[in-house]
């Protein structure tokens, strides 16, 4: 019964679809067919999996770096509360502004190529890894430290065998939100940046007026980001296991 | 010091002069007792008459304003290695299997981890969880999950007992089985028990004596003797006339503190 | 679902205490020292910053482009907010709804939607209806999440005391499921108002035609640095005020029912 409906509901969105295309609601408009057909093509002739890649490896750099800088310090933050009480204004505040407002200033500084593409990943998805790993030490049950400190257990004990698993589930969630905004800045970085990846091959099929191709590219980066994202998703599950 | 655990002879506790406020709120005011080896004292009193903050202060968990605890030769400054403590609601780590939690208590003493896993699993029996080693808490009845509770506080060998009234999440037929568990666990290896209450029949059952505390702020008012004999879980003491002479006794007492 | 990532729901007047402005205030004392420093040419001390900022409010530069980011906030955020709750509703009230639906609602709330920028642009063609409609895009799916989650979250024993005493269903709609789910319709405006303002600047460095964004490329593409952090500081700003402005909203409709 719910699979009936979902299946519906996709069938309705590819008739949309089809019925836009054939209005046409834009001259630009490809139909279903052709989008499938041109990913095809482009799987074929290795474009699409050569950008995958490329943008593969910003994405590695800047989110790789993200997790591993913002995990520890957001940790830090919430042990050490000082730390944390001035590091979360300047989390809020770059949480606020809109990252992409950044973009342009990135490329200034350290040109077009790899390094910014990475450098703009990284300031999109390294403050909410950062803030979700100060919160999840936050949220520790305290009756959890009051049990650890009535069995005399040491500091470093405390943070390893408490503290550290306590946090985890937001942790993993800093991770899995940091990855979804990541993708964005990695998209946004590449469209406007163009030498690289799939954003460049978006650009070069949209300035050729191959909009089966850009469309088909669209549809593609999607997907990928949606696996990437269902992957996190199961290794969180997995590493969560305990939870009821 | 690290190495093989052996059970310990159950010390007094001391409470003398003990006073505690939170803030412009006065908790407690001059509580005096002593609590001698091996024996089982219960508190019990209204809402607001710092049972539990008492308790916390004998564990060390919580600085007293004024006069001073004695544990054993101790004097309390902080938590200690010969108090356990059992909480009302379990404080089980929800990320570690029932092994791990009992083993929890056995880190800080620099247990080898064979024979942690030693340890646990012999208490783990001992509470009736034999089986249910690998198992997570979420997986756990509530009556389950207190018996790892006491698992994890007994696998210490602690010389004294602290207990946050640690039935009261748990139902009445698992709450009865798990009393004359404990009772009997008690009378194996003997130790200090302090058990923090709000059933007078569970007072009365498990103790020897029975402080009362006036609420608000809190104070001694009567310390009840228990002669009941012992062993209780064996016979059928509620059933008789003494049990129910003492739950009323303890009742008129604390209905006047209502 | 998992609860919000911390942050997410806007800057709120009150995050901000004493070590804040310690923080903000020790922040600006560095990177003036860092200007005057000569560091790089990519650090301008923010005194110097601040000149431009201020030439450039009087100039009419950041009114202009402010007043068409605004004016795209609103015309996508307002609709992206009725629609959004209307069918978070829905698909929190009726299940047929919600299994026709979450597929494509939580694939398109955490997938990059800037993909879809160019999709828009073969739409639309390189007009500012984009912008509107990117930062349509951006807060609609969070919107609908939170209400759905709010209207699902209602306590079962409440709709059953309801029930209980004879509730119709289009009452029991308006009296339980909608003041249950108030709390969560809010924070989800909230997290949508954030995602609005972002989805602003996508759209417009994208489209690089009118607004805050077009700014951020023209002076990125003529290296006028200070300039461009002034631009900066104003995004950050209009991102600030809108935020309260829907917070201040939200508070009125509270009061107002």
């Amino acid at each position: 019964m719910i699979l009936g409906l979902r299946a519906a509901s996709f069938a309705a969105f590819l008739l949309l679809w089809e019925w836009a295309a054939r209005v046409p609601v834009s001259f630009n408009f490809p139909t279903p067919w052709a989008t499938f057909t041109a990913l095809i093509n482009l799987i074929g002739s290795g474009a699409i999996l050569g950008a995958t890649l490329t943008s593969l490896q910003s994405l590695l750099l800047g989110f790789g770096s993200a997790v591993i800088i913002g995990v520890p310090l957001g940790l830090v933050m919430g042990v050490v509360r000082p730390i944390g009480r001035v590091g979360r204004v300047y989390l809020d505040l770059l949480i606020a502004l809109p990252t992409a407002a950044l973009i342009p200033l990135v490329i200034l500084s350290f040109g077009i190529n790899i390094i910014s593409s990475a450098v703009i990943v990284f300031a999109f998805g390294a403050p909410f890894v950062t803030m979700n790993a100060y919160g999840g030490v936050r949220d520790v049950r305290p009756r959890l430290l009051e049990m650890a400190r009535s069995f005399d257990v040491s500091w470093r004990q405390l943070f390893v065998h408490v503290v550290l698993p306590g946090a985890m589930p937001m942790v993993l969630a800093g991770i899995r939100y940091g990855l979804s905004r990541a993708f964005v800045g990695l998209i946004v970085a590449e469209l406007l940046l163009s030498p690289f990846g799939l954003g460049r091959l978006i650009m070069m099929s949209r300035s050729m007026f191959e909009h089966d191709h850009m469309f088909a590219i669209v549809v593609w980066t999607l997907l990928l980001a949606s696996a990437a994202l269902a992957a996190v998703a199961r290794l969180e599950v997995r590493l969560l296991r305990w939870r009821a | 010091m690290a190495g093989v655990m052996t059970p310990g002879e159950p010390v007094s506790i001391v409470v003398d002069g003990v006073s505690k406020a939170f803030g412009p709120v006065q908790a407690l005011v001059d509580i005096h007792f002593t609590v001698r080896a091996g024996e089982f004292l219960s508190l019990i009193g209204p809402s607001g008459c710092g049972k539990t903050t008492l308790l916390k202060i004998i564990a060390g968990l919580v600085p007293a304003d004024a006069g001073r605890v004695m544990v054993g030769d101790r004097n309390v400054a902080g938590p200690g290695r010969e108090c356990s403590v059992v909480f009302q609601d379990f404080a089980l780590l929800p990320w570690a299997t029932v092994q791990k939690n009992v083993e929890f208590g056995l880190l800080p003493r620099g247990v080898p981890a064979t024979e942690r896993a030693d340890l646990a699993r012999r208490f783990i029996g001992k509470v009736g969880l034999g089986g249910f080693e690998q198992a997570y808490p979420a997986q756990l009845s509530g009556g389950m999950q207190q018996r790892v509770g006491l698992a994890r506080a007994l696998a210490v060998s602690p010389q004294v007992l602290l207990m946050d009234e640690p039935f009261a999440s748990i139902d009445e037929q698992t709450r009865r089985l798990f009393q004359d568990d404990l009772l009997s666990l008690w009378s194996e290896e003997r130790k200090t028990v302090v058990l923090v209450t709000h059933s007078m029949e569970e007072a009365i059952y498990l103790s020897d004596r029975v402080v009362v505390l006036s609420p608000r702020p809190g104070r001694m008012h009567r310390i009840i003797d228990i002669p009941l004999p012992r062993p209780r879980e064996v016979s059928d003491v509620r059933a008789t006339a003494q049990f129910a002479q003492l739950v009323d006794g303890l009742w008129q007492t604390l209905k006047v503190l209502q | 679902m998992t609860p919000p990532a911390a942050g997410e729901a806007g800057f709120d007047r009150s995050d901000l205490g004493r070590s804040g402005l310690a923080a903000i205030a020790g922040l600006l004392v560095a990177w003036e020292g860092l200007g005057w420093l000569d560091i790089s040419m990519f650090v301008p001390p923010v005194s110097e910053i601040a000149v431009v900022w201020w030439r450039l409010l009087g100039n009419g530069t950041l009114w202009n482009a402010g007043a068409s980011s605004l004016v795209s906030l609103a015309k996508g955020f307002l609709p992206a907010a009725a629609l959004g709750v209307l069918v978070g509703l829905a698909m929190g009230r009726f299940a047929a709804v919600r299994h026709l639906l979450d597929v494509w609602v939580n694939v398109l709330m955490s997938a990059p939607l800037s993909a879809l920028v160019p999709v828009l642009i073969a739409l639309f063609g390189v007009r500012d209806t984009v912008v509107a409609a990117t930062v349509f895009l951006f807060s609609f799916f969070v919107i609908v999440v939170n209400t759905e989650t709010g209207v699902r979250g209602t306590d079962r024993s409440l709709v059953e005391m309801a029930r209980s005493f004879g509730t119709g269903e289009t009452a029991l709609f308006v009296r339980v499921y909608l003041p249950a789910a108030l709390p969560a319709v809010m924070l989800g405006l909230r997290m949508g108002a954030v995602q609005a303002v972002k989805g602003l600047v996508v759209g417009e460095m994208l489209i690089s035609l009118v607004g805050l964004g077009e700014r951020l490329i023209y002076y990125g593409n003529t290296f006028l640095l200070k300039e461009l952090y002034a631009v900066i500081f104003s995004v950050l700003l209009t991102a600030l005020v809108f935020s309260q402005i829907v917070q201040a909203a939200e508070r009125a409709l509270i009061r107002w029912k």
